[in-house]
């Protein structure tokens, strides 16, 4: 219980202190943003050693259903010295069977690591190598399928089917479709930049950027949407902290973080402390 | 240069062939490969990436102290920070029930408690900060310069009224008198004779609430004109349109560039 | 009328602090005095819903969290209604995360509705998988061989020894995907290597910023609906009939939408005000 109400305040603290960035620039903001950075880095290291690292890699080198007294598990006995947490006894149990061919990515990952020295900066080229080869053999199939191909086939839509009506506002119509239709390809025709866009062609890709800017447009709504709903999602927390049985940390820490930013502020009449505005 | 180039190029030029052919081939060892191992492989280098940064982060914050840079003190508690998370999700477990590997998703550890308790909510308050600056940068920066800025607005208004519960409460009626005030202004600047202006706004008025007291001021009729009607309608279509060509648009350009890292004529990676 | 020109023109100079102390007002006075207005679906939300709720009974549902505590007020609603939908028409959900976070969340969200709500069994009714790093190559293993990428669950357990997944070895054998998506890896990544190929509906909520990129999926019938954002939650909600953090954040999302439209008109109304007096002068 004392953990929770601990971890209360804790992070109330934090949430205001992030908040008070948009009075001015502060070392309560700093502060934050720092123990945010290095907190961050650590909370990844963790769970990406944990939920890939040590189960599917040293877990395919060292498997438990083929520990022997041999010089390859000699070694893992010797891991197992420093740390019997990420290396058990007897082989780590995850299922897997024995894979050497692991032993590349661990010595791409390795390679990786050893790019911190400035000397063996080339050494990550390998392991990016590999990475963006395998993305960019994904990506390709990937992207021409599904977002060209398939939208494609998604805009071929009937116009003259006699079953739709001529115009639908909540459902499909022919004008609808030929909205659809007219949108994509003029907002297509726009982004062909090798032809001069002007007379016909040029009226062609107006209409197309008029579509576009009513696409921006609607993305600026739901960003605006998104954003406001996340600040109530904060505001609700803040809420549920106040209660009693948190010891009513909000307003605590508001209070006290106010009146230390004012009183800083009343007397740093002179001092050019970056401000916000 | 073979290690520091052509080697990086090579792997490059395989490893996406072999991925990219991967989804046509049906042998079996090469879909194994590619479906199953070259994955896991991709996923252990990426957490070998997440490493490097984390380690990164660490020299630069170092470096900051020992050479007494501008603003080292706050390096300290970004060192804290790190420090303390992996003390938990390397050293202390804080709840002895739960096994090593676990503790990093189970209850009760002091893992849990620092992404509850700090991750969580500086991660969360960060992104949430973003909602005042669009405000401010709603009222200080959007402006109708032209008519793509206006039709960009009037989307944006309509999709953020209408989306909500609010939107369904505002009468098409009170858009038409909108429409009406607007078109006043319009005949005010085109041809800036109050007279007409005067002319146009009453009967616009009149024929308003003529056909609104006949109908009985229905909440969503004309339905093009009931808020969330009609942004349902951009939603669907016309904005489905623009995102459409650019979604396309995006698509042939990732199919090129990564054609492009395939054939090793993009080399950014080795920062060529 | 000077006087009102002038004190717009005022107020469009005005520091910006007070904008943010406007904004931070008028979110927080309804979430302690709510208005109660009535949430309508809108048809993606309603499509969404109706293909939940046309699966078989007993079907295996894959829910798919990618989202973390920046994005939780949006999308975690959605995870728990859906979940409760998903329970109470009895299917079996499996999960997976594509982001770290997701882990956390979706480990949450299972507690608190197929563990304390419905009183289910883990193991035989839901099972949490866990995250995976990797993102896309992750999707794609889960296609290709799901036992390949997970040998363990999020609690450690053997897959072998888990009952429900006995029959399950690749994407094709889920009868529907449900994907949580706050970004990168998402919903797209799920629609490009995993429901295309395989042609296993999906349907999917996300971040109100990422609905204008998915939405095309949705129009050429690749995802069956769309939950837009926390409005998406709420509507949701209202459909199962079981309020929460969704809806309780409608009226304030509601006021604030009202008020930055507000702030846009003004600051044009001043705009031209001023533009027409230096074209005067």
């Amino acid at each position: 219980m004392f953990g929770e109400i601990f971890g209360a305040w804790v992070a109330v603290f934090l949430t205001f202190a992030i908040f008070s960035f948009l009075y001015k620039d502060n070392p309560f903001y700093k502060i934050a943003e720092h123990i945010f950075v290095g907190v961050s880095a650590g909370y990844w290291t963790s769970m990406f050693f944990w939920t890939q690292i040590q189960p599917n890699l040293f877990g395919r080198l060292w498997p438990s259903t083929h520990y022997s007294d041999g010089i390859w598990y000699g070694v893992y006995d010797l891991f197992g010295i420093f740390s019997s947490s990420i290396f058990p006894e007897g082989g780590i149990d995850k299922g897997h069977e024995l894979h050497l061919s692991y032993l590349i990515p661990f010595a791409l990952g390795i390679m990786m690591l050893l790019s911190l020295f400035k000397k063996l900066n080339w050494f990550a080229r390998w392991g990016i190598a590999y990475t963006v080869g395998m993305a960019a053999g994904l990506r390709a199939y990937g992207f021409l399928n599904s977002n060209v191909i398939l939208q494609i086939k998604g805009t071929i839509i009937p116009l003259l089917d006699p079953d739709l009506p001529f115009f639908s506002l909540l459902g499909d119509s022919h004008f609808n479709n030929l909205v659809i239709l007219v949108g994509t390809v003029t907002g297509l025709l726009y982004f062909f930049f090798s032809k001069e866009q002007t007379g016909n062609f040029g009226k062609v890709t107006r209409v197309g950027i008029y579509f576009l800017m009513i696409s921006f447009g609607a993305s600026f709504g739901f960003a605006v949407m998104g954003r406001i709903s996340l600040l109530i999602g904060r505001f609700t927390d803040l809420i549920t902290y106040n209660d009693a049985s948190y010891h009513h940390a909000t307003i605590w820490v508001l209070v006290i973080m106010v009146a230390i930013l004012g009183y800083s502020t009343f007397t740093d009449k002179g001092n050019s402390e970056t401000d916000v505005s | 240069m073979l290690w520091k180039r052509q080697i990086p190029i090579l792997i490059v030029a395989v490893i996406g062939s072999i991925t990219l052919f991967g989804w046509f081939i049906n042998e079996p060892n090469i879909k194994s490969f590619v479906d199953d191992d070259a994955t896991q492989w991709f996923d252990i280098l990426a957490s070998f990436a997440i490493f490097l940064g984390g380690f990164n982060l660490l020299k630069m914050q170092l470096q900051k102290i020992f050479r007494r840079q501008r603003g080292w003190q706050y390096s300290i508690f970004a060192i804290a920070g790190f420090f303390l998370a992996i003390i938990a999700g390397f050293f202390y477990k804080g709840n002895p029930d739960v096994a090593w590997g676990t503790h990093v998703t189970a209850d009760g550890t002091l893992f849990k408690w620092i992404f509850t308790y700090m991750f969580a909510p500086l991660q969360a308050t960060m992104f949430a900060l973003l909602a005042f600056f669009v405000a401010s940068a709603s009222y200080r920066a959007f402006r109708i310069r032209n008519f793509e800025a206006t039709l960009l607005l009037v989307a944006g208004i309509i999709i953020m009224i209408g989306r909500v519960p609010l939107g369904s409460f505002i009468s098409s009626w009170f858009i038409l008198y909108l429409l009406v005030l607007i078109g006043g202004i319009t005949v005010n600047s085109v041809f800036k004779n109050k007279q007409y202006t005067a002319i146009f706004v009453i009967v616009g008025i009149i024929v308003v609430t003529a056909a609104g007291s006949s109908l009985g001021w229905p909440l969503d009729q004309p339905g093009i004109l009931y808020l969330p009607y009609l942004q349902e309608w951009i939603y669907k279509y016309p904005n489905v349109a623009g995102a459409r060509s650019i979604m396309m648009g995006i698509g042939m350009g990732i199919f090129a560039t990564s054609i492009r890292y395939i054939l090793g004529i993009e080399k950014s990676y080795i920062g060529e | 009328m000077k006087f009102l020109t002038d004190l717009i023109l005022k107020m469009g100079t005005v520091d910006r602090r007070w904008i943010f102390l406007v904004i931070a007002l008028v979110v927080i006075i309804p979430l302690f005095f709510p208005l109660g207005l009535p949430i309508r679906a809108t048809a993606t939300t309603q499509y969404v819903y109706d293909t939940i709720d046309a699966l078989p009974h007993g079907s295996k549902v894959l829910v798919s969290c990618e989202y973390g505590p920046s994005t939780k007020p949006e999308i975690h609603p959605m995870v728990l209604s859906v979940m409760r939908h998903l329970f109470k028409n009895k299917h079996k959900v499996y999960v997976t995360c594509l982001w770290p976070d997701g882990q956390f969340l979706a480990s949450d969200a299972l507690n608190l509705v197929a563990r304390d709500e419905y009183g289910l069994t883990y193991g035989e009714d839901y099972v949490l998988l866990g995250f995976r790093p990797g993102n896309e190559a992750v999707v794609k293993g889960i296609v290709s061989d799901l036992r390949k990428l997970y040998t363990i669950d999020a609690k450690g357990t053997k897959i072998t020894e888990i009952p429900m997944m006995e029959g399950v070895n690749r994407f094709e054998d889920f009868d529907f995907l449900f994907s949580a998506s706050a970004g990168y890896p998402g919903t797209i990544e799920w629609v490009q290597y995993a429901v295309d190929p395989t042609n296993v509906p999906m349907s999917t909520g996300t971040t109100s910023i990422q609905v204008n990129d998915v939405m095309p999926y949705v129009s050429a019938g690749q995802i069956q609906g769309i939950l837009a954002g926390m409005p998406g939650a709420a509507e949701y909600e209202a459909l199962i009939g079981v309020p929460g953090i969704g809806t309780s954040g409608m009226d304030a999302q509601s006021i604030a939408h009202l008020v930055i439209v507000l702030f846009i008109v003004l600051g044009n109304i001043g705009y031209f005000i001023e533009r027409n007096r230096s074209k005067k002068y």
